[in-house]
């Protein structure tokens, strides 16, 4: 496999994106206000005493970091991988001698640089307004990375594997409104899981989606304590390997189903 | 004004046949619909669970706001947003130039541009909100007065123009600075309308009352139904629709004076 072509790739994409940004930037801008919509919203729910735990300043500090770990985390590709089966211009990436994913990874990477040139400034000068508290230490830390990294990776893979089933649906990103729905409700962006209903909350912590976008935001913020933590990351490995073996099945199925037409 | 009522029959029925060809279309938007209404509900059901009212907003009365925030995006996305959206949005008219073969239609140039197309599929968001806000209305369980009934038809008279004004204001924009995206925003910005103005904090709750009136679009109706709307508020906010309403125009008016045309 070469790799040098993918990095190469991924460098161009990056920058040509940044030509864009205005576009980008109102990408994110969309993206972050339903957040901001709910964490105001509970703010006023929690008003001046605390809810479950959470203060007007917890929920700050929750939301605000969520708004850039969503962003980390969602994969803006799996939107266009329907499109480039429909159109036929997979046939061009699968005679180049890279993996086709490349193309994906290159847009993710270049997505998550223009996102953050972004969203950061703007959560720092909301931050300063609303003066969330975080507890952060250095454990916390620690453990946020990996499981931002896989959850990004479970977020894409989840979507990809979903998208690929254009090969045989036109309109197979519909299953991807379908996703977004489920992590808007049970991946901590409505409420985060504590606040969810008691009924609702082992049904969060056992499908997919909480891994996709909030768990990670809960380790850094400490809503988790240690073996819930070991526990997530468990699940968040059963779920990350699931969802590239289905990958892997979905797509060599769909390469073999696969024709194109013209050229 | 007749002949501007026949001009929209004949709108929405091309816009019909244009979306007729994609039947299987239907399912899709079905699913969207669905998943739009199922999310707002959960949303207040969540809400509520854990607290009894958000600064005098209880269940019922939220859920009467929710039915109007759907309406108001029914109607958005039933002719204002495909409209607008088709001269100021991404690819419109005025990027790609071919607004001067619109400007030379013998018709009114707004009325031209806020009901040329229809998206039908959004039939079934319209009929959804209304399922929602009568729901809503049996819940808060007080006797609607021939009174009520015509306060909160006014003030919801007066949101849709608020909205159909901003979503104008925002599009016209797009004369002075062709290459941004402003109808985004506000569609982005007509989110915040989905909860109560009043529970933002008050520099918010300023911006979205008298700068970008989303706040007002719903949280009016929505009071006026419950009865907690004192008799200045609604003729400020008629007043202030109207007003909106004209400058938005105006706004409009002057865009279309910079207007230069893209080369071909």
């Amino acid at each position: 496999m070469n790799h040098r072509g993918g990095w190469a790739l991924i460098k161009n994409t990056w920058q040509s994106w940044l030509q864009h940004r205005g576009f980008f930037f109102l990408l994110a801008f969309g993206w972050m206000l339903p957040l901001l919509v709910y964490m105001l919203v509970w703010s006023a729910a929690a008003g001046e005493g605390s809810l479950e735990g959470f203060s007007q300043e917890t929920l700050a500090g929750y939301y605000l970091i969520l708004i850039l770990s969503n962003q980390l985390t969602y994969p803006i590709t799996n939107w266009t991988v329907g499109d480039n089966i429909r159109i036929g211009q997979i046939s061009r990436w699968l005679i180049q001698p890279m993996s086709p994913l490349y193309h994906a990874l290159s847009a993710e990477i270049a997505g998550k640089v223009v996102f953050m040139v972004f969203s950061i400034p703007v959560t720092g000068l909301l931050a300063l307004l609303i003066h969330p508290t975080v507890d952060i230490n250095i454990t916390n830390v620690i453990l946020f990375l990996p499981a931002l990294l896989f959850a990004w990776v479970l977020r894409f893979f989840w979507g990809y594997w979903l998208a690929l089933l254009a090969f045989w649906a036109t309109r197979a990103d519909s299953l991807l409104a379908l996703q977004d729905t489920f992590i808007f409700l049970l991946g901590g962006h409505l409420a985060p899981i504590h606040l969810l209903p008691d009924w609702l909350q082992p049904i969060a912590r056992l499908l997919p989606f909480r891994y996709m976008s909030a768990f990670p935001v809960e380790i850094l913020t400490g809503q988790v304590t240690g073996q819930e933590t070991l526990l997530g990351f468990i699940a968040l490995t059963i779920w990350l390997t699931l969802a590239i073996l289905l990958y892997r099945f979905v797509w060599q199925r769909g390469i073999r189903h696969y024709e194109a037409v013209g050229g | 004004m007749l002949h501007y009522v026949k001009l929209i029959g004949q709108f929405f029925k091309i816009s019909a046949q244009a979306e007729m060809a994609y039947r299987a279309n239907f399912f899709i938007r079905l699913l969207y619909s669905v998943l739009n209404v199922v999310t707002g509900l959960f949303s207040l059901v969540v809400i509520f669970n854990q607290v009894e009212s958000i600064k005098g907003w209880d269940l019922p009365s939220a859920l009467v706001l929710l039915g109007i925030y759907l309406l108001l995006g029914a109607l958005r996305s039933l002719f204002m947003g495909p409209s607008l959206e088709s001269v100021a949005g991404m690819d419109g008219e005025i990027w790609t130039g071919t607004f001067d073969f619109t400007l030379l239609r013998p018709v009114n140039k707004q009325f031209m541009i806020s009901f040329r197309y229809w998206r039908i599929f959004a039939l079934i968001d319209l009929i959804f909100a209304l399922g929602v806000l009568v729901y809503a209305i049996v819940l808060l369980g007080t006797p609607l007065s021939i009174l009520t009934l015509i306060r909160f038809l006014a003030t919801l008279t007066a949101g849709i123009l608020l909205l159909y004004a901003a979503l104008l204001a925002f599009s016209s924009l797009v004369f002075w600075n062709s290459g941004f995206l402003f109808t985004w925003v506000i569609n982005d910005l007509f989110q915040l309308a989905r909860y109560p103005v009043g529970i933002y904090p008050n520099w918010l709750r300023l911006i979205l009352t008298w700068i970008i009136p989303v706040g007002l679009m719903t949280t009016i109706p929505a009071q006026a139904l419950a009865g907690t709307l004192s008799p200045g508020l609604l003729i400020l906010t008629i007043f202030f629709s109207v007003g909106a309403f004209i400058g938005a125009s105006l706004l409009f008016r002057r865009g279309l004076q910079k207007y230069s045309s893209a080369s071909s």
